[in-house]
């Protein structure tokens, strides 16, 4: 798994790829949160490039969508490919997270 | 460490450790590339070995001693078949508990991966045979893409 972040204005968009497992799950989850206590709370993780997300995976998220809440930002999501976006539904979340088709949407959005 | 047979079986033992479970993601990478499989089953039984391994390692085991669990792949029957071995407690992930639903914020995750394995996979099977756990999950796959009995 790789992350590349960019800064647009306040917002920070985190791409990343590769696959969001058991083995990489704590480091995913790290990077997000740490961006939230550093004060970058308006977040965009552009999934578009992974190749699937573990439970694992979901737990970091739902932890730094929680933090994120916490400090008034907003965590979006993006990029979701046809197989991820089955693993949300599988998993409920598709309600649970805020959920734009593209980073530019996103980005517009949260501005 | 990683063996094949001659009938296309290929064996791999790790360690009980998270670190130890990405051999196995590329054993199951380059089973699937030496056997055509499309690389969304491929996918799909990566994540489905690192729900089921993740479980082991994280609960499975009540001392802090080495243990060795050994994960071995085959294609019979127009099916991509992945087996676990393992020494820790007796678990049947067939009787996991459902997916609890509830707010983001005091939404349990537990049992989210058990529900993937039981969605993704056609068959989940489990037997305790003597000390140990024995869990095959099984993919069918779509004629003509695959080698071998498929």
């Amino acid at each position: 798994m790789e992350i590349a972040e960019q800064h647009a204005g306040e917002i920070t968009v985190v791409e990343v790829t590769g696959r969001i497992d058991s083995n990489t799950a704590k480091a995913f989850g790290e990077r997000l949160t740490g961006l939230i206590k550093d004060g970058r709370a308006r977040l965009v993780v552009d999934l578009k490039q992974i190749i699937y997300i573990s439970s694992a995976g979901f737990r970091a998220l739902l932890l730094a969508d929680k933090l994120a809440d916490e400090t008034k930002g907003t965590l979006a999501l993006c990029g979701l490919s046809v197989e991820v976006q089955r693993l949300f539904d599988l998993g409920a979340f598709t309600d649970l997270f805020v959920i734009y088709p593209s980073r530019d949407e996103s980005i517009a959005k949260l501005s | 460490m990683s063996s094949t047979t001659p009938a296309g079986k290929v064996s791999i033992a790790i360690g009980n450790t998270i670190g130890e479970m990405a051999k196995v993601v590329d054993l199951v990478d380059r089973f699937g590339a030496a056997h055509h499989i499309p690389q969304a089953v491929s996918n799909d039984l990566n994540l489905c070995l690192d729900e089921l391994l993740n479980n082991t390692i994280s609960y499975g085991y009540d001392d802090r001693d080495r243990h060795s669990i050994v994960v071995t792949l085959s294609l019979a029957d127009g099916r991509l078949i992945a087996e676990i071995q393992d020494d820790g407690k007796p678990f049947d992930p067939r009787k996991a508990t459902p997916v609890p639903k509830g707010v983001l914020q005091s939404r349990k995750i537990g049992g989210l991966g058990l529900h993937f394995v039981k969605t993704l996979m056609d068959e989940v099977g489990y037997v305790r045979a003597g000390r140990q756990n024995v869990v095959t999950i099984a993919k069918k796959l779509l004629k003509g893409t695959a080698d071998g009995d498929c």
